[in-house]
Parts: structure tokens; C-alpha cells; sequence
């Protein structure tokens, strides 16, 4: 093939751009409460026993996330659900976070399986001190920090989807990353603009997980 | 609305899961008399009180969970998963 | 003639209102350095901010505010406050506005509801003179025959029933729902609400307080010098506290299971009504009492008002009343009612103490009130008669929550029964019982500690003061008649009539003369209902019981119920494309596909004679990964898998354990423990939970990982003759027939893209390839096939004429050509079902259907007039006119020029080559033929190319 094929997500973007392979919205928000697409982030999927040595050399279980490097550059690591977790690193490190996972787990004889799911889920990531106001919107989770602190991983209904959220503060400013089935995705996105134009939430650039 | 504390989870509204049913075991097929087999598909006790039952928490952890429930006041007596016995 | 000012007609001309607009009050929450101007019935009005709808017509002198429902008798304000059955509006487009509550806005258009041809002069009144026409139990008494004529009985009610006009234009308002989780909720922000919520936020809970008012106060804002400091401390402290949020112009509308209370809030901007869903630790009720109408003869007459409703107009809204009043008290706050009168200058004719057995006999008048007849046989006139005969503690959210409320003669009233109450519901304030503000704020002081120790579980339980109900003497009905329910039209004798008729249960009452069953919802009403029950069948208030409060407490709107629209659609990456090329959009669950792009039938011929493409991305799809996977595979499907070889696809179906067809579709192996499933689009979802069911309840021993990857990959199927001649220019993959046979899969590139999975497989009957591309890439890959495939003519065709195709070729669908009842061998799969294997979900239901062999068969129809298409579902009949089957699939058919279609059979008339009967659902009948299930190809060669 001539060119190298583009990567989309299933957010429109607002104002399109090409970055590491995918087209991505270039809209930069003014405001302090943000919704980014996220999706362009190597997503990979481990599913092992929960609570054994795979839980240990991936540094996190069930309901937290933690940060890792395991080569590929700086990974968040979301303990999403009992014996299952989802790494996430930058743009188009993917394949070398897959290998380097599968090599990690390899050490631990335990049954493993770790796939690609960049293409399988929708990510997008909300910003902002309002930003558990706007779920309170659409979401049955208590957001508080004495019950999902940064760091909480949970997975949930939200504005009825079921949607994987990860509570990845930037700067001290509450943050979070919520995960749905790709299908789902402009779905989601509409939903949280809907209940956060109250709010002043505004679409913003990617933002990535460093 | 119902809380089921899931034992992963901790308490969530029931409607995050699915109610699969009460809990009994699958007869043998080899020697299943119809009889026995349609009262394992279809017979259920249905009791104000005390039952046990299974529940799918799809929107949650999605683990099929043991669950002891009193029908007559939705108090939880237990909820543990199903393949794993992890409690809370 | 009267001495009065004629003040109770509305209206304009010699008689015009008096404006009744007091000098400044103390505790007013009106502005008075502002003016609103507003319309009732297009007369214009003004209004001060603060002002309700009806105290700025009370203020302007208006007193007669509507006509009730039933009978269409003037009515004028009872409670005024959110409660008044005498004040609903019309305010522009919204129907049903309490107008005691709603606070008057610039441009304002109200009207009164139930009013034809205009308030002053209603037609409908003649119901007045027509008793035995809406005698009691009227619903059930009449209109019920002659049948035909409902119709019009229902327009002629309508037209007479207690209701605004809605419009279907819902403008730019919107309704909305919020979550909260606060530790406690207090329900009610009078003295005990502001009280308790002080104590839970400083002892460190988070609050939600929670007033159906405009303002925090409770009764203290109309009340005396001493109760407006109490209410200004009281204001104060709560707004020292960062932990209380306080919600006005709202209110609890139930309790449910788990603390889940519900919130209709009404005052955020932009918002027209939000139900916000509390998940509270603890929950205080601390509603207060609502005072309790007294029955007699006229006590619905315009002018005869509660002794709270005189002091609200008093001392909130500075409108004076009446000129000359009669104030029939028994308590306390009836005697403070007439000193309030006596300084807003009201002439106070005479004080009933209904303690020294004096009281109201009957009120007279016509459009409101004239002379007061007393039990010491005067004769009073008067334009305002106040009542001041008792209390109701509304238990409502007590009651939802387990409690009982026992009726206390001493006081009364119902009483909460503190021991049946659950752990995580606590009550406070004058539903408990009676006491100085200084006591009521100690008493709830205690339980807002109480209530924020529970919360938080934490150890030492507070000791609450006792709180008792005071001695109050028991009075409901003057034995006169009169109205019980204002809202429903239903009169003391209704509810004599009633019992008489043998409704002697007080449950049976109420849905027999619908008493309490109106917008008030018996907070006014239910317990001179019980007590006019008990008179009439000798028993005592506690024996007869109440009736049970269920949510909601007040009335919600539908939109705020519904809140913000949330139904999820799912796309595929092609729906760009689709959209832009002109697709029929089809709702197939949650997905959004391509029906067709114009023309099925063409997209048909496409595909028979040249190559088409159809977005399969629905398609389920999980990753089976594992070496227990064929263990699995053998388990579900009904079929074997134990042999099949890497590179291989195999269809496969499920049943359920009875026996009934469950799904279908194709697994591929594409590696040593490494399978791919496939679906059905609509079965996606539930397959996954079954093979998770099994996984987990009943082989958690094996090991298997089961991922959806259904929107991981887009899938494309390219089928048609041309179909491999068009992928061999995109992929790197070898498609020759000798390297990819048919029921094959592969892994490899396509247009540039790495990590497809292409299998070979035919829904269509045609040579065809699936291709499954990195979601992310669906697009570009759709478009590379076709601009390269442009000189080919290759065509997008939609779910239609896949429809079509797959009908031609004889595949059934799950969930149309079977139902909930068809076990696998009617799906005509006999040759799949392995009954030899030693189990399979399903398995003994389907040698047990085997062995009867009575089942109903899935066969092809043609209809011998090939140009009849039967409609899906007509009936096919046997030889006596009975129901034989059904037609489940029915097109015509643009390959073979003809009507085709598959039904369900009985066994008996389904023999191939069989004539049979269908009749449509005009009722014509039809002769077809019963064949075999394929119509086009069927030795399958064009598929095996």
C-alpha cells in the first residue's frame, strides 16, 4: 500500500488532526473542565489469576491503578476487575507493552492471556474540579474522595453503559479515565458533554498518561 | 432501590446485576428422568424467606455470585463468588 | 343586604375587589420595592417578588380562585401553601401549578383550570343540582353500558375532569437527575429539620436538607416576634455549616428499600424539575404537622380557611385575610391565629373555644361566605371563618419505611411508633410530639447527633429527650355535612353512603369514593375520612385504621422521572461512510446499520452476479483463549469441536438446557489454545454471560479466558463471484482455493492493515470472505475495497438484502425462524445435534423431542402465485382451518423472480412438495408450496469455488 492507513476513533473530532497514527481532535479547551479522547492510547488486556504471582508482578490488584515502566515507556496499570487488568501506555507502543507483558507473566507458570484491546475500547478522560459533579450527572458511584480516591479503579453504569472508570488525578486536580466498548464511544462522549454543559465542560486535545 | 453488597465491589444497586435464579444443581443428563429434568428447568421453591440464588453482576466485576437472600426483608445474609468463594 | 365590602367576586366594575395589602410585617417575604405584573384568566394583576400566585390575587382582593372537580363549587384558599386544593392553575403551557407555592414571575399568564365557559359563570355548576348524576362510587355506577357509547362518556368526562392542558412542545427547559450520598438527608427544614442538620454536619456528617418551601422556617416564619428570632438563630447556624446542603423548593418524595430516598428539587435555573436519588446513611423526618380541616355544612365556601392558612397570608405575604371574622379554635396556635387577625385589623366577630365545646355548625353563602351558624345557635355574619380544630403528622416517609403509625386519642392524631422504625430511619420535631421551639430544637439537636452517630457507626448512642404529643381535644366533623376531600369533591356523605353500601373498610372507601386519592393525597383528609368511617361503622379511629401513604409524597412530573434521555447506540467505523452515502439507518438494538442504500433488490443482483460489501460489525465476537476450550466448545454447542484443526471454521449452535435453540454461529481456530467465536449480533451480550455462566458456576476448574472483541474488529463481508478477485488486491493473505479453502480462516493484512482475521465462510450462498480489521482501521479498509474494487462494480449492500440473500439460501435466524419455544430439531439442524456425545447444554430435552417426533419442522414455502409475498407471521392452516404454523421469513425473491419464504410447520403437513394453506391478514387465503429450506444453489457450489 501506498500511504500508512489512519487510525480513527469512534469520537468525532471537532476539529481533526493526525497525530502518532491517529486522527485525534485538535480543539484546545479554554476551561478547567475537560473531556479528551483518549482513545489513541495502547490499551492491553491481561487476564490471569487474581490474587497470585501475575497479581505481584503487575503491582496492583482489583479496584487500583498504579504506575509501571516496563520498557515501553511510562504504563498506567488498572486493576479493572478480579484476575483482570488493562495496562495503558502511549500512542503506538501497543505491540512492545503486549510482548513486554507477556514476558513479565511468562516467569509466573500461571494460565495468562494478555491481547490488544486499543481498537476494542473508547477511553476518554475527564478533567477538572467539577469533574464528579458532572458523573453525579449520569452515575450511581459515590465520588467523593473518602470513597474513590485517586487511584480507584471500579467498573459501573454509567448513563446506562457499562463503563470502566479510572481515578488518574493530573496536578492534584480530580481526574478521571472512563473505558466503554468501542461501539459506545460517541455515545459516551455525548452523554458526559450533555451532563457537564451545566458545568462548562469543554472538549479538549489528548492528553495521554504521562 | 436494593443494595447487593458484591463481594468485590462492595454494595451496589441491584439493577447493576442480573438475577439468574435460584441455585440448584444440574442433574446428571445421562439419568435425568424427564420428571427430574423439568423440575431442575422449571420448579421452583419461591420461599418468603431465606433462598439461595445466583446473580450475574454484569455492570460490575462480571462474577457470578452465591447469594443467600431473605425475600421477605432483601436482607443479604451472604454473597460470595461463585468460582473463586472470595467473600468480603 | 350585607355590611360587608363585596370582596369575593373576581372581577372588574362596580363591585371590585378591595385590595387587602397590609402595611410592612415583620416576618413578610414579599419586596415590596418591586413590582411584577402577571395576568389571572387575562386580567392583569401585580405582584411583589416573594409574592405566590394566590396571595398577590389574595393581596388584590380576589378570592374566589377556582371551581372543584366534581361539582364545579366555587373554591377559595384552604391552607395556602403548597397543599391548597383551592389554588391549581394554569401557568402558561404547565397545567396543574399550585398556585399557593408558585412564586409569581414577570409576564406571568395564569387561568383558572376546570372552568367553562369562565370562573364567575361555570356551566359545569349544574352538577351541583345534579346529585344522583355523580352520586357516590359514581365511576362505578354509570357509564357502564351501553358499551359502544364510552367513547363519547369519555370525551364528556374529560371535559369535566380536574385538569390543565399540556402541550406536546416541552420548549427549552429540560428535566434532569443527580446522584448524591449524603450521610445524612433530613427531610423538612423547620426548627427540628434546621436543628438536626446543625448537629449531623457538626458532628462531622455530610447533609441534605430538604424543604418543600421557598425558605427554611417551617411554621416559625408566620409566627410571633420570639419565633422569628428563633427562625433568624436557627438560619444562621445552618448556614455556618460547610457540611449541610440545603435544598428549597423541594422535597422528599419517598423512601425505598436501602435508604434510597428520592428529591423532586424545583428551583435550579434552566431546570424545570430534578429528581435527585440520595443513597442516605441515615434519613430524618422531620415534616412537621399539617393542620386539618374541619367537616361541615359550607366549610368548602370561598372565605373559610385553617388557622394557618390566615396567619401564612398575615404574617408571609401581609394580606389581610377578611374584614369580619369567626375563629373557631382548640389549641394554641387558633389563638394565636386571633391575635395575628386582630392586629392585620380584621374584625374578629367572634372566638369559638372549641375547648368549651363551642364550634362552627354550618357555614352559608354563595360564592363565598355570608353567615357562620354556631352550636350556641347564633348567627354570624362574617366574610372569613378560621379553624383551628386539629393536627395530622404526615408519617408518609415513616410508614415506607416500616413504621405504623397508632392512632393516640389523647392528642388526637397518629403517632410514629418509634420501635418499628429500621436502624437507619430516625423522626424529629413536631411528629413525635409537642413542645416549646426551645425543646423541639433540643429534641432534634439529639437526633441529628444520633442520626450522624449512625452514619458514621460510630459506638455511643445519644440519649433523645422525650417528645409527647399535647392533649388536644378530638374533633373532625360538626355532623352537617360538608366536604371531607377538596380535591376529589368527596362529601361527608359520600363516605356515610359508602359504608352503608357495605364498604365498611377504610381501604375500601377511599378507592370506592376515591377519597384522599386527589392531588392532596391525604394529607389533608385521610384522618376525618377515618373518623367519619369509624362514626359510621361504631368503631374506634384505632380499630378502623389508616390508609397506607405510599410513595410518592408529592407529586413528581414524568420528565423528571425520566430525566435526561439515556439510551446508548452503538456504531461501527464505516457509519460515516454509510452516513454519507445515503444508508436507511435501522435500530437493531442498540446498533445503528445500513438497511439498504437505496434499492435491496439491486444490492441483491450485486452480490449474485458481481461482488458486494456489508458492515458486519455487529457480528458477536469473543476470544476463546485456553487449553479447556474445546471442553467448552463441546459443552455449548450441540455439535463436536474436538477435532477441529488450526486454520478451520466451524458453524456451530447453542441450546439452552431446554432444549431450545439459544445461537449460532462460526468458531475459528486460529492457533493451538487460541479460537475466535462468533454470534449473532443480538446474541452477543447474552452468549458471553452463558459461556461465562458455565465458566464460572459449573467448570471453574477449567481453563479458558473468554474477551469480547466484538468492536475490536470492524467486519466486512465481501461476497459475490468477484469477491476473491477484489480482496486478492488488498491482501497479502493467499486466497487461491487450494491455500484458503471454504469454512477456513487466516490471519494476515489487508489494505496495509496488519492483524486480520479473514475467514472463509458463505451466509450469502456466495464465494465470500469475513474480514475482521483492527477496529480503528474499519473505515479506510472499507473505503480501500471500494475504490479498488471500482472496476469490478463493487457495491455496498445493507442488512436488507442480506435478508434476502441468506433467505434464498435457506439459513434460518435465531429469534425469527425460531422462538422461545423451538427446540433444536424444529430448526431443522438434525444433522448438527450429536446425541451421542455425553452431554451438551440441552441434550436431554432434545432426545426426549427426538423420540416424540411430534415437533413442528422449519420448512421453505412458495407461494404457487409467485407474485404474493405473505406478510411475516400469517398463519398457515391445516385442512380443517385450524393453526398449523406460521410463515417466519417472507420475501420476494430478485434472483428467482419469485416469492420465497421459511415457516414453522407441523409435522404432519410437512412434507416437501405438500400443498398447504396460507391466510393472510386481510383474510385471503393462499395455496403454498412446502419445499426444502435452500431456493438458490442448493448443492452449495457457488459458495465452494
Amino acid at each position: 500500500m501506498s500511504e500508512a492507513p489512519i487510525s480513527r476513533s469512534p469520537v468525532r473530532p471537532g476539529t481533526a488532526t493526525v497525530r502518532d497514527g491517529w486522527e485525534v481532535d485538535a480543539r484546545i479547551a479554554a476551561g478547567q473542565l475537560t473531556l479528551s479522547d483518549e482513545t489513541p492510547l495502547a490499551k492491553v488486556h491481561v487476564r490471569a489469576p487474581f490474587d497470585r504471582a501475575s497479581r505481584a508482578a503487575l503491582g496492583v490488584g482489583f479496584g487500583r491503578t498504579a504506575r509501571a515502566d516496563l520498557g515501553t515507556g511510562e504504563v498506567l496499570v488498572i486493576g479493572s476487575g478480579p484476575g483482570e487488568w488493562l495496562l495503558l501506555g502511549a500512542p503506538g507502543t501497543a505491540g512492545a507493552l503486549r510482548a513486554a507483558v507477556e514476558q513479565r507473566l511468562a516467569g509466573t507458570g500461571e494460565f495468562t492471556t494478555v491481547l490488544d484491546l486499543t481498537h476494542g475500547r473508547a477511553l476518554v478522560r475527564l478533567t477538572g474540579r467539577e469533574a464528579a459533579t458532572v458523573l453525579a450527572g449520569v452515575c450511581a458511584i459515590d465520588f467523593s474522595d473518602a470513597v474513590t480516591p485517586d487511584g480507584t479503579a471500579l467498573r459501573t453504569s454509567l448513563a446506562a453503559v457499562v463503563t470502566d472508570i479510572a481515578r488518574d488525578d493530573r496536578s492534584g486536580v480530580p481526574s478521571y479515565l472512563l473505558h466503554v466498548e468501542r461501539s459506545s464511544g460517541q455515545y459516551l462522549a455525548d452523554a458526559l458533554l450533555d451532563a457537564g454543559r451545566p458545568s462548562g465542560l469543554e472538549v479538549t486535545a489528548l492528553r495521554g498518561i504521562a | 432501590m436494593m443494595l447487593l453488597p458484591c463481594p468485590w465491589c462492595g454494595p451496589r444497586n441491584a439493577t447493576e446485576f442480573r438475577y439468574v435464579g435460584e441455585a440448584g444443581p444440574r442433574p446428571d443428563p445421562a439419568s435425568a428422568t424427564p420428571e427430574e429434568w423439568r423440575r431442575f428447568l422449571y420448579v421452583h421453591a419461591n420461599p418468603c424467606g431465606p433462598v439461595r440464588e445466583t446473580w450475574y453482576h454484569r455492570a460490575g466485576c462480571r462474577r457470578y455470585l452465591a447469594v443467600e437472600r431473605d425475600t421477605a426483608t432483601n436482607e443479604v445474609r451472604s454473597a460470595v463468588d461463585s468460582a473463586t468463594g472470595v467473600a468480603r | 343586604m350585607s355590611l360587608l365590602p363585596t370582596t369575593r367576586r373576581g372581577g372588574r366594575g362596580a363591585d371590585a375587589p378591595v385590595p387587602m395589602r397590609l402595611g410592612p410585617r415583620p416576618g413578610e417575604v414579599i419586596d415590596r420595592r418591586r413590582t411584577l405584573p402577571f395576568t389571572f384568566n387575562g386580567d392583569p394583576y401585580t405582584a411583589h417578588p416573594g409574592d405566590t400566585i394566590a396571595s398577590a390575587l389574595a393581596a388584590a382582593g380576589v378570592r374566589l380562585l377556582s371551581r372543584s372537580y366534581k361539582y364545579h363549587r366555587p373554591r377559595g384558599l384552604l391552607t395556602a401553601d403548597y397543599l391548597d386544593p383551592g389554588a391549581f392553575f394554569q401557568v402558561g403551557d404547565e397545567p396543574n401549578v399550585r398556585g399557593a407555592h408558585r412564586l409569581v414571575e414577570a409576564g406571568m399568564e395564569v387561568s383558572s383550570q376546570n372552568t367553562w365557559p369562565s370562573l364567575r359563570f361555570d356551566v359545569k355548576a349544574v352538577n351541583q343540582l345534579a346529585g344522583p348524576f355523580l352520586a357516590t362510587g359514581f365511576y362505578y355506577k354509570t357509564f357502564i353500558k351501553p358499551e359502544p357509547l364510552w367513547p363519547l362518556y369519555e370525551k364528556v368526562l374529560r371535559r369535566f375532569v380536574h385538569a390543565g392542558a399540556i402541550t406536546p412542545d416541552p420548549g427549552g427547559a429540560f428535566y434532569d437527575h443527580r446522584f448524591a450520598h449524603p450521610d445524612v438527608v433530613v427531610a423538612g427544614g423547620g426548627p427540628a429539620g434546621m436543628a438536626a442538620a446543625v448537629a449531623a454536619a457538626r458532628a462531622g456528617a455530610s447533609v441534605m436538607l430538604v424543604e418543600e418551601n421557598h425558605d427554611l422556617g417551617g411554621h416559625l416564619r408566620f409566627g410571633d416576634a420570639a419565633d422569628l428570632a428563633a427562625l433568624a438563630e436557627l438560619r444562621a447556624q445552618v448556614a455556618g455549616e460547610t457540611g449541610i446542603e440545603v435544598l428549597t423548593d423541594s422535597v422528599v418524595t419517598g423512601r425505598y428499600d436501602d435508604n434510597w430516598v428520592g428529591i423532586a428539587q424545583r428551583n435550579l435555573p434552566g431546570v424545570t424539575e430534578r429528581l435527585v436519588k440520595a443513597r442516605a446513611r441515615t434519613l430524618v423526618v422531620a415534616p412537621g404537622l399539617i393542620e386539618r380541616p374541619y367537616v361541615f355544612g359550607g366549610n368548602d365556601l370561598p372565605g373559610v380557611m385553617l388557622s394557618t392558612a390566615a396567619r401564612r397570608l398575615i404574617n408571609l405575604y401581609a394580606v389581610r385575610p377578611g374584614q369580619r371574622a369567626v375563629v373557631m379554635t382548640a389549641n394554641p396556635e387558633g389563638d394565636a391565629g386571633v391575635a395575628d387577625l386582630e392586629e392585620a385589623g380584621v374584625e374578629v366577630a367572634a372566638v369559638l373555644d372549641a375547648r368549651r365545646q363551642q364550634g362552627v355548625v354550618r357555614a352559608h353563602g354563595r360564592g363565598g361566605l355570608r353567615t357562620v351558624e354556631t352550636t350556641d345557635r347564633r348567627r354570624i355574619e362574617a366574610d372569613l371563618l378560621v379553624t383551628a380544630t386539629g393536627w395530622t403528622a404526615p408519617t408518609s416517609l415513616l410508614n415506607q419505611s416500616g413504621d405504623r403509625p397508632v392512632y393516640d386519642r389523647r392528642s388526637a392524631r397518629f403517632v410514629p411508633d418509634p420501635a418499628r422504625m429500621p436502624e437507619n430511619v430516625l423522626a424529629a420535631g413536631e411528629i413525635v410530639g409537642d413542645a416549646t421551639v426551645a425543646e423541639i430544637v433540643e429534641h432534634a439537636d439529639a437526633v441529628g447527633r444520633e442520626a450522624a452517630r449512625r452514619a458514621r457507626r460510630d459506638t455511643t448512642a445519644v440519649t433523645v429527650p422525650e417528645l409527647r404529643p399535647d392533649p388536644h381535644p378530638e374533633l373532625f366533623s360538626a355532623g352537617t355535612g360538608g366536604f371531607v376531600d377538596f380535591c376529589e369533591d368527596v362529601s361527608a356523605k359520600d363516605i356515610t353512603t359508602a359504608v352503608a353500601e357495605g364498604y365498611d373498610s377504610v381501604e375500601l372507601v377511599k378507592r370506592y369514593t376515591t377519597v384522599t386519592m386527589g392531588p392532596t393525597q391525604g394529607k389533608l383528609e385521610t384522618v376525618n375520612a377515618v373518623a367519619l368511617v369509624a362514626a359510621a361503622t361504631g368503631r374506634s379511629i384505632a380499630e378502623t385504621g389508616t390508609t397506607t401513604w405510599r410513595p410518592v409524597y408529592a407529586p413528581v412530573t414524568l420528565g423528571a422521572l425520566a430525566g435526561r434521555p439515556h439510551e446508548p447506540v452503538r456504531y461501527s467505523p464505516m457509519q460515516p461512510w454509510h452516513e454519507r452515502h445515503g444508508a436507511t439507518p435501522l435500530v437493531a438494538g442498540q446498533w445503528i446499520r445500513p438497511e439498504h442504500y437505496g434499492d435491496p433488490a439491486a444490492e441483491v443482483r450485486a452480490v449474485r452476479t458481481g461482488v458486494g460489501i456489508i458492515d458486519v460489525t455487529p457480528i458477536g465476537k469473543l476470544d476463546l483463549q485456553g487449553p479447556d476450550v474445546p471442553e467448552l466448545l463441546n459443552l455449548l454447542y450441540v455439535n463436536k469441536w474436538s477435532r477441529l484443526g488450526i486454520g478451520r471454521v466451524r458453524y456451530g449452535v447453542m441450546c439452552a438446557d431446554d432444549g431450545v435453540v439459544l445461537d449460532d454461529g462460526v468458531t475459528g481456530r486460529l492457533g493451538e489454545d487460541h479460537y475466535l467465536m462468533s454470534t449473532t449480533s443480538s446474541g452477543a451480550a447474552t452468549v458471553w454471560e452463558w459461556v461465562e455462566n458455565w465458566l464460572q458456576t459449573a467448570h471453574p476448574d477449567w481453563r479458558v479466558h473468554v474477551t469480547p472483541v466484538t468492536t475490536a474488529y470492524a467486519s466486512i463481508n465481501i461476497a459475490g463471484p468477484r469477491s476473491r478477485e477484489l480482496l486478492s488486491r488488498l491482501t497479502d493473505v493467499d486466497l487461491s482455493a487450494e491455500e484458503f479453502g471454504y469454512m477456513h480462516v487466516r490471519e494476515g493484512s489487508v489494505a496495509g492493515v496488519e492483524d486480520c482475521v479473514l475467514w472463509r465462510i458463505g451466509f450469502t450462498g456466495e464465494l465470500s470472505y469475513e474480514i475482521h480489521v483492527p477496529a480503528g482501521y474499519g473505515l479506510h479498509v472499507w473505503e480501500q475495497l471500494m475504490s479498488t474494487g471500482a472496476d469490478l462494480g463493487v457495491t455496498p449492500f445493507g442488512v436488507e438484502a442480506q435478508r434476502i440473500l441468506r433467505l434464498e439460501k435457506g439459513h434460518f435466524i435465531v429469534g425469527q425462524d425460531t422462538d422461545g419455544l423451538s427446540q433444536g430439531f424444529t430448526a431443522g439442524i438434525d444433522g448438527l445435534i450429536k446425541l451421542d456425545k455425553d452431554d451438551f447444554v440441552g441434550l436431554p430435552e432434545l432426545r426426549w423431542q427426538r423420540e416424540r417426533d411430534t415437533h413442528p419442522r422449519l420448512v421453505g414455502l412458495r407461494p404457487v402465485d409467485g407474485s404474493i409475498v405473505p406478510p411475516e407471521a400469517s398463519q398457515i392452516l391445516d385442512r380443517s382451518g385450524g393453526i398449523a404454523g406460521r410463515v417466519t421469513s417472507s420475501r420476494m425473491s430478485p434472483t428467482l423472480g419469485r416469492s420465497i419464504g421459511l415457516g414453522q410447520i407441523d409435522r404432519e403437513l410437512a412434507e416437501i412438495g405438500n400443498h398447504v394453506t396460507v391466510r393472510l391478514p386481510d383474510g385471503r387465503d393462499i395455496t403454498v408450496e412446502v419445499t426444502e429450506h435452500v431456493h438458490v444453489d442448493p448443492e452449495g457450489a457457488r459458495q465452494r469455488v
